[in-house]
Protein backbone atom coordinates (compact mmCIF):
# COMPACT_ATOMS: atom_id res chain seq x y z
CA UNK A 1 0.00 0.00 0.00
CA UNK A 2 1.25 3.49 -0.83
CA UNK A 3 2.69 5.43 2.12
CA UNK A 4 0.17 8.30 1.96
CA UNK A 5 -2.74 5.86 2.33
CA UNK A 6 -4.10 5.22 5.80
CA UNK A 7 -6.41 2.21 6.10
CA UNK A 8 -9.19 3.04 8.55
CA UNK A 9 -8.49 1.26 11.87
CA UNK A 10 -12.04 -0.17 11.97
CA UNK A 11 -11.84 -1.61 8.47
CA UNK A 12 -9.85 -4.83 8.85
CA UNK A 13 -12.38 -7.62 9.34
CA UNK A 14 -13.93 -8.00 5.92
CA UNK A 15 -11.64 -9.31 3.14
CA UNK A 16 -14.06 -7.89 0.53
CA UNK A 17 -12.47 -4.45 0.75
CA UNK A 18 -11.64 -1.63 3.13
CA UNK A 19 -12.06 2.04 3.92
CA UNK A 20 -9.05 4.31 3.67
CA UNK A 21 -8.20 7.98 3.80
CA UNK A 22 -6.14 9.92 1.31
CA UNK A 23 -5.58 13.67 1.56
CA UNK A 24 -8.42 13.93 4.03
CA UNK A 25 -10.92 12.20 1.72
CA UNK A 26 -12.56 8.90 2.67
CA UNK A 27 -12.59 6.12 0.05
CA UNK A 28 -13.58 2.48 -0.10
CA UNK A 29 -11.58 -0.10 -2.02
CA UNK A 30 -13.40 -3.14 -3.34
CA UNK A 31 -11.07 -6.12 -3.57
CA UNK A 32 -10.76 -8.41 -6.57
CA UNK A 33 -11.96 -11.35 -4.48
CA UNK A 34 -15.36 -9.64 -4.08
CA UNK A 35 -15.75 -8.71 -7.77
CA UNK A 36 -18.57 -11.16 -8.54
CA UNK A 37 -20.74 -10.03 -5.63
CA UNK A 38 -20.09 -6.32 -6.08
CA UNK A 39 -20.82 -6.46 -9.81
CA UNK A 40 -24.10 -8.22 -9.10
CA UNK A 41 -24.93 -5.65 -6.42
CA UNK A 42 -24.58 -2.85 -8.96
CA UNK A 43 -25.81 -4.53 -12.13
CA UNK A 44 -28.91 -6.13 -10.61
CA UNK A 45 -30.16 -2.68 -9.54
CA UNK A 46 -29.96 -3.61 -5.84
CA UNK A 47 -27.64 -0.70 -5.01
CA UNK A 48 -29.75 1.82 -6.94
CA UNK A 49 -32.94 0.63 -5.26
CA UNK A 50 -31.45 0.90 -1.77
CA UNK A 51 -29.99 4.36 -2.43
CA UNK A 52 -33.25 5.58 -3.94
CA UNK A 53 -35.10 4.46 -0.82
CA UNK A 54 -32.54 6.24 1.37
CA UNK A 55 -31.50 3.03 3.11
CA UNK A 56 -27.79 2.86 2.32
CA UNK A 57 -25.00 5.33 1.81
CA UNK A 58 -24.47 6.51 -1.79
CA UNK A 59 -21.05 6.52 -3.41
CA UNK A 60 -19.29 7.79 -6.50
CA UNK A 61 -16.95 5.74 -8.64
CA UNK A 62 -13.38 6.94 -8.59
CA UNK A 63 -12.01 4.64 -11.29
CA UNK A 64 -8.42 4.68 -10.08
CA UNK A 65 -6.27 2.36 -7.97
CA UNK A 66 -5.35 4.86 -5.24
CA UNK A 67 -3.75 2.29 -2.92
CA UNK A 68 -1.48 0.58 -5.48
CA UNK A 69 -2.80 -2.67 -4.03
CA UNK A 70 -2.65 -5.89 -6.14
CA UNK A 71 -6.02 -7.00 -4.83
CA UNK A 72 -7.66 -3.81 -6.16
CA UNK A 73 -10.88 -4.10 -8.14
CA UNK A 74 -12.61 -0.74 -7.71
CA UNK A 75 -12.45 2.44 -5.67
CA UNK A 76 -15.54 4.34 -4.63
CA UNK A 77 -15.99 7.52 -2.63
CA UNK A 78 -18.85 7.18 -0.16
CA UNK A 79 -20.88 10.21 0.82
CA UNK A 80 -19.30 11.65 3.98
CA UNK A 81 -21.37 11.67 7.16
CA UNK A 82 -21.27 14.54 9.64
CA UNK A 83 -20.71 12.51 12.77
CA UNK A 84 -20.13 8.80 13.35
CA UNK A 85 -21.73 7.41 16.51
CA UNK A 86 -21.70 4.01 18.17
CA UNK A 87 -24.43 1.79 19.66
CA UNK A 88 -23.24 2.54 23.20
CA UNK A 89 -24.35 6.11 22.50
CA UNK A 90 -27.83 5.28 21.21
CA UNK A 91 -31.13 5.30 23.02
CA UNK A 92 -33.49 2.32 22.92
CA UNK A 93 -35.67 3.37 20.00
CA UNK A 94 -32.68 4.16 17.82
CA UNK A 95 -31.27 0.67 18.37
CA UNK A 96 -34.72 -0.77 17.66
CA UNK A 97 -35.01 1.19 14.41
CA UNK A 98 -31.49 0.10 13.44
CA UNK A 99 -32.62 -3.52 13.94
CA UNK A 100 -35.69 -2.96 11.76
CA UNK A 101 -33.58 -1.28 9.06
CA UNK A 102 -31.21 -4.27 9.05
CA UNK A 103 -34.13 -6.67 8.57
CA UNK A 104 -35.62 -4.46 5.87
CA UNK A 105 -32.30 -4.60 4.01
CA UNK A 106 -32.37 -8.40 4.07
CA UNK A 107 -35.81 -8.38 2.46
CA UNK A 108 -34.96 -5.66 -0.08
CA UNK A 109 -31.75 -7.44 -1.10
CA UNK A 110 -33.52 -10.80 -1.55
CA UNK A 111 -35.62 -9.32 -4.34
CA UNK A 112 -32.34 -8.90 -6.24
CA UNK A 113 -31.05 -12.34 -5.25
CA UNK A 114 -28.72 -10.89 -2.66
CA UNK A 115 -28.33 -11.36 1.08
CA UNK A 116 -26.95 -9.19 3.87
CA UNK A 117 -23.83 -10.93 5.15
CA UNK A 118 -23.09 -8.59 8.03
CA UNK A 119 -25.55 -7.49 10.71
CA UNK A 120 -23.51 -5.46 13.17
CA UNK A 121 -25.21 -2.45 14.75
CA UNK A 122 -22.12 -0.33 14.02
CA UNK A 123 -23.04 -0.34 10.32
CA UNK A 124 -26.17 1.70 10.95
CA UNK A 125 -25.37 5.39 11.12
CA UNK A 126 -27.29 8.66 11.06
CA UNK A 127 -27.56 11.05 8.17
CA UNK A 128 -30.02 13.81 7.31
CA UNK A 129 -32.37 12.91 10.13
CA UNK A 130 -32.60 9.19 9.40
CA UNK A 131 -30.79 5.91 9.84
CA UNK A 132 -28.51 4.84 7.03
CA UNK A 133 -26.63 1.58 6.43
CA UNK A 134 -23.02 2.41 5.60
CA UNK A 135 -21.38 -0.85 4.53
CA UNK A 136 -21.68 -1.17 0.75
CA UNK A 137 -19.75 -4.46 0.87
CA UNK A 138 -22.23 -6.26 3.11
CA UNK A 139 -24.26 -7.66 0.21
CA UNK A 140 -23.39 -10.97 -1.39
CA UNK A 141 -25.16 -13.24 -3.88
CA UNK A 142 -27.90 -15.34 -2.32
CA UNK A 143 -27.88 -19.07 -2.88
CA UNK A 144 -30.75 -20.48 -0.79
CA UNK A 145 -28.48 -21.08 2.20
CA UNK A 146 -29.23 -20.08 5.82
CA UNK A 147 -28.60 -16.44 6.78
CA UNK A 148 -24.93 -16.16 7.67
CA UNK A 149 -25.50 -13.10 9.86
CA UNK A 150 -28.41 -14.53 11.84
CA UNK A 151 -26.50 -15.11 15.06
CA UNK A 152 -24.83 -11.72 14.70
CA UNK A 153 -28.26 -10.12 14.39
CA UNK A 154 -29.53 -11.92 17.48
CA UNK A 155 -26.47 -10.89 19.52
CA UNK A 156 -26.24 -7.30 18.23
CA UNK A 157 -29.90 -6.36 18.26
CA UNK A 158 -32.27 -8.89 19.79
CA UNK A 159 -30.24 -9.58 22.92
CA UNK A 160 -29.74 -5.97 24.11
CA UNK A 161 -33.26 -4.93 23.07
CA UNK A 162 -34.83 -7.87 24.92
CA UNK A 163 -32.76 -7.30 28.05
CA UNK A 164 -33.78 -3.63 28.11
CA UNK A 165 -37.41 -4.49 27.32
CA UNK A 166 -37.71 -7.02 30.13
CA UNK A 167 -35.80 -4.99 32.71
CA UNK A 168 -37.66 -1.81 31.65
CA UNK A 169 -34.32 0.04 31.85
CA UNK A 170 -32.17 1.56 29.14
CA UNK A 171 -28.59 0.27 29.08
CA UNK A 172 -26.66 1.62 26.10
CA UNK A 173 -23.48 0.74 28.01
CA UNK A 174 -24.08 -2.96 27.27
CA UNK A 175 -22.34 -2.36 23.95
CA UNK A 176 -19.21 -1.18 25.70
CA UNK A 177 -18.88 -4.55 27.40
CA UNK A 178 -19.88 -6.53 24.33
CA UNK A 179 -19.19 -4.54 21.16
CA UNK A 180 -19.82 -7.65 19.04
CA UNK A 181 -23.21 -8.12 20.64
CA UNK A 182 -24.22 -9.91 23.82
CA UNK A 183 -23.25 -13.60 23.58
CA UNK A 184 -26.41 -15.71 23.41
CA UNK A 185 -25.65 -17.76 26.54
CA UNK A 186 -25.18 -14.55 28.56
CA UNK A 187 -28.32 -12.99 27.08
CA UNK A 188 -30.26 -16.16 27.84
CA UNK A 189 -29.17 -16.17 31.47
CA UNK A 190 -29.78 -12.43 31.94
CA UNK A 191 -33.34 -12.64 30.64
CA UNK A 192 -36.10 -13.50 33.11
CA UNK A 193 -37.58 -17.02 33.09
CA UNK A 194 -40.91 -15.73 31.82
CA UNK A 195 -39.24 -14.64 28.58
CA UNK A 196 -39.14 -18.37 27.64
CA UNK A 197 -42.91 -18.29 27.29
CA UNK A 198 -42.64 -15.90 24.37
CA UNK A 199 -42.24 -18.24 21.39
CA UNK A 200 -39.92 -16.07 19.32
CA UNK A 201 -37.76 -15.07 22.30
CA UNK A 202 -37.48 -18.73 23.21
CA UNK A 203 -36.47 -19.72 19.68
CA UNK A 204 -34.12 -16.88 18.76
CA UNK A 205 -32.36 -16.55 22.11
CA UNK A 206 -32.87 -19.45 24.52
CA UNK A 207 -33.01 -22.35 22.08
CA UNK A 208 -30.41 -20.66 19.87
CA UNK A 209 -28.05 -20.41 22.87
CA UNK A 210 -28.67 -24.02 23.85
CA UNK A 211 -28.01 -25.44 20.40
CA UNK A 212 -24.98 -23.20 19.83
CA UNK A 213 -23.45 -24.38 23.09
CA UNK A 214 -23.43 -28.01 21.90
CA UNK A 215 -20.16 -29.21 20.49
CA UNK A 216 -19.97 -29.21 16.75
CA UNK A 217 -19.57 -32.89 15.98
CA UNK A 218 -18.95 -33.25 12.27
CA UNK A 219 -20.87 -31.05 9.93
CA UNK A 220 -24.47 -30.50 10.93
CA UNK A 221 -24.77 -27.63 8.54
CA UNK A 222 -27.91 -27.93 6.51
CA UNK A 223 -27.20 -27.20 2.91
CA UNK A 224 -30.25 -25.19 2.11
CA UNK A 225 -32.89 -22.92 3.54
CA UNK A 226 -35.51 -21.96 0.99
CA UNK A 227 -36.29 -18.35 0.25
CA UNK A 228 -39.75 -18.70 1.80
CA UNK A 229 -38.27 -20.17 4.97
CA UNK A 230 -35.73 -17.36 5.18
CA UNK A 231 -38.56 -14.84 4.80
CA UNK A 232 -40.42 -16.63 7.59
CA UNK A 233 -37.34 -16.28 9.79
CA UNK A 234 -37.02 -12.55 9.00
CA UNK A 235 -40.70 -11.91 9.60
CA UNK A 236 -40.52 -13.64 13.00
CA UNK A 237 -37.57 -11.40 13.93
CA UNK A 238 -39.44 -8.33 12.71
CA UNK A 239 -42.54 -9.20 14.66
CA UNK A 240 -40.51 -9.73 17.84
CA UNK A 241 -38.53 -6.48 17.48
CA UNK A 242 -41.73 -4.54 16.78
CA UNK A 243 -43.19 -5.65 20.11
CA UNK A 244 -40.22 -4.44 22.16
CA UNK A 245 -40.55 -1.15 23.97
CA UNK A 246 -39.17 0.77 26.87
CA UNK A 247 -41.66 2.40 29.23
CA UNK A 248 -41.73 6.17 29.39
CA UNK A 249 -39.95 6.98 32.61
CA UNK A 250 -39.82 10.08 34.69
CA UNK A 251 -36.09 10.73 34.68
CA UNK A 252 -33.92 13.32 36.38
CA UNK A 253 -34.48 15.91 33.69
CA UNK A 254 -37.72 14.88 32.07
CA UNK A 255 -39.63 17.88 33.28
CA UNK A 256 -36.76 20.27 33.06
CA UNK A 257 -38.23 22.59 30.46
CA UNK A 258 -41.70 22.60 31.96
CA UNK A 259 -40.17 23.49 35.29
CA UNK A 260 -37.59 25.90 33.89
CA UNK A 261 -40.38 27.59 31.99
CA UNK A 262 -41.94 28.61 35.25
CA UNK A 263 -38.88 30.66 36.10
CA UNK A 264 -40.23 33.83 34.52
CA UNK A 265 -39.12 34.00 30.98
CA UNK A 266 -35.65 32.62 31.71
CA UNK A 267 -35.65 30.28 28.71
CA UNK A 268 -36.93 32.93 26.31
CA UNK A 269 -34.32 35.47 27.41
CA UNK A 270 -31.60 32.87 27.07
CA UNK A 271 -32.74 32.00 23.56
CA UNK A 272 -32.83 35.66 22.57
CA UNK A 273 -29.20 36.21 23.60
CA UNK A 274 -27.96 33.02 21.92
CA UNK A 275 -29.90 33.75 18.72
CA UNK A 276 -28.30 37.18 18.47
CA UNK A 277 -24.84 35.63 18.90
CA UNK A 278 -25.53 32.90 16.33
CA UNK A 279 -26.57 35.55 13.81
CA UNK A 280 -23.04 36.92 14.02
CA UNK A 281 -21.47 33.49 13.39
CA UNK A 282 -21.95 32.51 9.76
CA UNK A 283 -20.43 29.37 8.28
CA UNK A 284 -21.02 27.04 11.22
CA UNK A 285 -21.19 23.44 10.01
CA UNK A 286 -20.94 21.07 12.93
CA UNK A 287 -21.95 21.93 16.48
CA UNK A 288 -22.62 20.07 19.70
CA UNK A 289 -25.17 20.82 22.37
CA UNK A 290 -23.69 19.24 25.50
CA UNK A 291 -26.28 18.61 28.17
CA UNK A 292 -28.91 19.01 25.47
CA UNK A 293 -31.85 17.66 27.46
CA UNK A 294 -34.70 17.51 24.93
CA UNK A 295 -32.88 19.62 22.38
CA UNK A 296 -34.63 22.97 22.79
CA UNK A 297 -31.38 24.84 22.08
CA UNK A 298 -30.11 22.35 19.47
CA UNK A 299 -33.16 23.49 17.53
CA UNK A 300 -31.81 27.07 17.30
CA UNK A 301 -28.76 25.70 15.47
CA UNK A 302 -30.72 23.20 13.38
CA UNK A 303 -32.88 26.06 12.09
CA UNK A 304 -29.71 27.65 10.75
CA UNK A 305 -28.89 24.42 8.93
CA UNK A 306 -26.04 23.58 11.30
CA UNK A 307 -25.56 19.87 11.97
CA UNK A 308 -25.87 19.33 15.73
CA UNK A 309 -24.83 16.50 18.01
CA UNK A 310 -27.30 16.75 20.90
CA UNK A 311 -25.71 14.89 23.80
CA UNK A 312 -27.12 14.18 27.23
CA UNK A 313 -26.39 11.53 29.83
CA UNK A 314 -30.07 10.78 30.35
CA UNK A 315 -31.13 8.04 27.88
CA UNK A 316 -34.82 8.79 28.48
CA UNK A 317 -34.43 12.45 27.43
CA UNK A 318 -32.45 11.36 24.39
CA UNK A 319 -35.04 8.74 23.49
CA UNK A 320 -37.78 11.37 23.63
CA UNK A 321 -35.70 13.70 21.49
CA UNK A 322 -35.06 10.85 19.03
CA UNK A 323 -38.78 10.18 18.68
CA UNK A 324 -39.55 13.88 18.39
CA UNK A 325 -37.03 14.17 15.56
CA UNK A 326 -38.60 11.19 13.79
CA UNK A 327 -41.99 12.81 14.08
CA UNK A 328 -40.98 16.31 12.97
CA UNK A 329 -38.51 15.00 10.35
CA UNK A 330 -35.82 17.31 11.70
CA UNK A 331 -32.73 16.68 9.57
CA UNK A 332 -29.94 18.40 11.49
CA UNK A 333 -29.97 16.94 15.00
CA UNK A 334 -28.37 13.65 16.04
CA UNK A 335 -29.34 12.80 19.65
CA UNK A 336 -26.77 10.76 21.60
CA UNK A 337 -26.46 9.41 25.12
CA UNK A 338 -23.17 10.74 26.48
CA UNK A 339 -22.02 11.05 30.07
CA UNK A 340 -19.55 13.94 30.03
CA UNK A 341 -17.99 12.68 33.25
CA UNK A 342 -17.23 9.45 31.38
CA UNK A 343 -17.48 10.01 27.60
CA UNK A 344 -17.13 7.00 25.29
CA UNK A 345 -13.51 5.80 25.23
CA UNK A 346 -11.50 4.57 22.25
CA UNK A 347 -12.40 0.90 21.88
CA UNK A 348 -11.65 -2.14 19.77
CA UNK A 349 -8.32 -3.29 18.35
CA UNK A 350 -5.46 -1.16 19.74
CA UNK A 351 -8.15 1.16 21.12
CA UNK A 352 -8.28 2.69 17.65
CA UNK A 353 -11.08 0.84 15.96
CA UNK A 354 -13.73 3.13 17.39
CA UNK A 355 -12.58 6.60 18.31
CA UNK A 356 -13.33 8.19 21.67
CA UNK A 357 -16.18 10.71 21.81
CA UNK A 358 -13.82 13.61 22.46
CA UNK A 359 -11.57 12.74 19.51
CA UNK A 360 -14.58 12.49 17.20
CA UNK A 361 -16.03 15.77 18.38
CA UNK A 362 -14.29 18.39 16.31
CA UNK A 363 -16.88 21.13 16.15
CA UNK A 364 -17.23 24.76 15.12
CA UNK A 365 -19.32 25.46 18.18
CA UNK A 366 -20.27 23.89 21.49
CA UNK A 367 -23.30 24.96 23.51
CA UNK A 368 -22.88 24.19 27.21
CA UNK A 369 -26.02 25.55 28.82
CA UNK A 370 -26.95 24.98 32.46
CA UNK A 371 -24.26 22.31 32.48
CA UNK A 372 -21.28 23.66 34.42
CA UNK A 373 -22.74 23.15 37.90
CA UNK A 374 -23.61 19.51 37.15
CA UNK A 375 -20.00 18.81 36.24
CA UNK A 376 -18.27 21.06 38.79
CA UNK A 377 -20.55 20.48 41.78
CA UNK A 378 -22.50 17.33 40.85
CA UNK A 379 -19.40 15.43 39.75
CA UNK A 380 -16.61 17.38 41.53
CA UNK A 381 -14.77 18.02 38.24
CA UNK A 382 -12.39 21.01 38.57
CA UNK A 383 -12.92 23.98 36.20
CA UNK A 384 -9.52 23.29 34.58
CA UNK A 385 -10.56 19.81 33.48
CA UNK A 386 -13.93 21.05 32.21
CA UNK A 387 -12.22 23.83 30.23
CA UNK A 388 -9.90 21.19 28.74
CA UNK A 389 -12.94 19.28 27.44
CA UNK A 390 -14.13 22.37 25.56
CA UNK A 391 -10.60 23.26 24.46
CA UNK A 392 -10.34 19.87 22.75
CA UNK A 393 -13.72 19.85 21.07
CA UNK A 394 -14.67 23.27 19.70
CA UNK A 395 -13.55 26.46 18.00
CA UNK A 396 -16.29 28.56 19.59
CA UNK A 397 -18.11 28.13 22.85
CA UNK A 398 -21.34 29.42 24.31
CA UNK A 399 -21.39 28.58 27.99
CA UNK A 400 -23.66 29.47 30.86
CA UNK A 401 -22.23 30.21 34.28
CA UNK A 402 -24.56 29.36 37.13
CA UNK A 403 -23.59 31.30 40.29
CA UNK A 404 -23.34 29.49 43.59
CA UNK A 405 -26.33 31.24 45.13
CA UNK A 406 -28.55 29.93 42.33
CA UNK A 407 -31.49 27.95 43.69
CA UNK A 408 -30.47 24.83 41.70
CA UNK A 409 -27.00 24.81 43.23
CA UNK A 410 -28.43 25.45 46.68
CA UNK A 411 -30.69 22.45 46.15
CA UNK A 412 -27.66 20.32 45.21
CA UNK A 413 -25.72 21.60 48.22
CA UNK A 414 -28.55 20.75 50.58
CA UNK A 415 -27.70 17.08 49.88
CA UNK A 416 -23.92 17.32 50.18
CA UNK A 417 -21.17 19.19 51.96
CA UNK A 418 -20.08 22.47 50.39
CA UNK A 419 -16.43 21.86 49.53
CA UNK A 420 -16.62 24.10 46.48
CA UNK A 421 -14.89 27.25 47.70
CA UNK A 422 -13.21 27.63 44.30
CA UNK A 423 -16.55 27.74 42.48
CA UNK A 424 -16.47 31.42 41.50
CA UNK A 425 -17.05 33.29 38.27
CA UNK A 426 -13.45 34.51 38.36
CA UNK A 427 -11.98 30.98 38.56
CA UNK A 428 -14.38 29.82 35.88
CA UNK A 429 -13.26 32.58 33.52
CA UNK A 430 -9.58 32.00 34.26
CA UNK A 431 -9.89 28.28 33.46
CA UNK A 432 -11.60 28.99 30.13
CA UNK A 433 -9.13 31.73 29.20
CA UNK A 434 -6.36 29.14 28.98
CA UNK A 435 -7.99 28.00 25.73
CA UNK A 436 -10.39 30.78 24.72
CA UNK A 437 -10.84 34.54 24.43
CA UNK A 438 -14.07 36.01 25.79
CA UNK A 439 -15.92 37.76 22.95
CA UNK A 440 -19.12 38.69 24.73
CA UNK A 441 -20.90 38.27 28.04
CA UNK A 442 -24.59 38.69 28.87
CA UNK A 443 -26.62 38.31 32.04
CA UNK A 444 -29.85 36.38 31.70
CA UNK A 445 -32.40 38.76 33.25
CA UNK A 446 -34.08 37.62 36.41
CA UNK A 447 -31.84 34.60 37.00
CA UNK A 448 -28.36 35.75 38.09
CA UNK A 449 -26.92 33.40 35.47
CA UNK A 450 -24.41 34.61 32.89
CA UNK A 451 -23.83 33.57 29.28
CA UNK A 452 -20.35 33.77 27.78
CA UNK A 453 -19.41 33.70 24.11
CA UNK A 454 -15.83 32.56 23.61
CA UNK A 455 -13.58 31.80 20.68
CA UNK A 456 -10.48 29.65 20.58
CA UNK A 457 -7.26 31.36 21.48
CA UNK A 458 -5.12 30.05 18.62
CA UNK A 459 -1.94 31.69 19.90
CA UNK B 1 -21.03 -19.99 0.09
CA UNK B 2 -17.53 -18.77 -0.64
CA UNK B 3 -15.20 -19.74 2.15
CA UNK B 4 -13.41 -16.42 2.49
CA UNK B 5 -16.67 -14.81 3.49
CA UNK B 6 -16.76 -16.76 6.71
CA UNK B 7 -14.94 -14.10 8.67
CA UNK B 8 -18.20 -13.89 10.52
CA UNK B 9 -18.59 -17.11 12.44
CA UNK B 10 -22.20 -18.11 11.94
CA UNK B 11 -21.82 -21.20 14.15
CA UNK B 12 -23.38 -24.46 13.04
CA UNK B 13 -25.93 -24.14 15.85
CA UNK B 14 -27.21 -20.96 14.23
CA UNK B 15 -27.86 -22.82 10.98
CA UNK B 16 -29.77 -25.54 12.74
CA UNK B 17 -31.84 -23.03 14.72
CA UNK B 18 -32.76 -21.22 11.51
CA UNK B 19 -34.17 -24.41 10.05
CA UNK B 20 -36.17 -25.11 13.22
CA UNK B 21 -37.41 -21.54 13.57
CA UNK B 22 -38.33 -21.26 9.89
CA UNK B 23 -40.31 -24.49 10.11
CA UNK B 24 -42.18 -23.48 13.28
CA UNK B 25 -42.92 -20.01 11.92
CA UNK B 26 -44.06 -21.66 8.67
CA UNK B 27 -46.55 -23.83 10.57
CA UNK B 28 -47.73 -20.75 12.45
CA UNK B 29 -48.28 -18.87 9.20
CA UNK B 30 -50.11 -21.85 7.73
CA UNK B 31 -52.70 -21.81 10.49
CA UNK B 32 -52.82 -18.03 10.52
CA UNK B 33 -53.61 -18.04 6.81
CA UNK B 34 -56.40 -20.55 7.36
CA UNK B 35 -57.78 -18.33 10.10
CA UNK B 36 -57.59 -15.28 7.82
CA UNK B 37 -59.24 -17.24 5.00
CA UNK B 38 -62.11 -18.43 7.18
CA UNK B 39 -62.57 -14.95 8.60
CA UNK B 40 -62.55 -13.49 5.08
CA UNK B 41 -65.39 -15.85 4.07
CA UNK B 42 -67.57 -14.35 6.76
CA UNK B 43 -66.51 -10.79 6.09
CA UNK B 44 -67.13 -11.17 2.39
CA UNK B 45 -70.56 -12.72 2.89
CA UNK B 46 -71.59 -9.96 5.29
CA UNK B 47 -70.33 -7.36 2.83
CA UNK B 48 -72.36 -8.94 0.07
CA UNK B 49 -75.55 -8.55 2.04
CA UNK B 50 -74.68 -4.93 2.70
CA UNK B 51 -73.92 -4.24 -0.93
CA UNK B 52 -77.23 -5.61 -2.10
CA UNK B 53 -79.65 -2.82 -2.72
CA UNK B 54 -82.91 -3.20 -0.83
CA UNK B 55 -85.54 -4.85 -2.95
Amino acid sequence: MRPNIIAHPSSYRDPSGFIFEKDGVLYRQINLSFKEHFDHFIQSGCYENLVKKGLIVAHENVGENLTGDDNYYKTVQPQRLDFISYPYEWSFDRLKDAALLTLQLVKEALVFDMILKDATAFNVQWHDGRLLFIDTLSFEKYSETPWIAYRQFCENFLAPLLIMHHSKKQMPGLFLSWPDGIPLDIASSLLPKRSRFSLYTYLHIHLHAKISAKKNEGSHQPQALSRQKLLNLISSLESLVNKLKIPEQKSTWSEYYAEAGQRKDYLEQKKKIIKAWLDKMPGLQLAADLGANEGEFSQLLAEKNVSVVAADFDPYCINRLYNKIKETKERNIQPLVIDLANPSPGTGVNNEERTSFINRLNTDLVLALALIHHLAIGKNIPFDRIAELFGQTCKNLVIEFVPKDDEKIQLMLSQKKDIYTGYTEENFRKALERYFIIIDKASIPGSGRILFLLTKNEG
Amino acid sequence: MAHYLLYIDPGSGSYLVQVIVAAIVGIGFFFKNIKIYIRSLFTRSSKKTNDNPPA
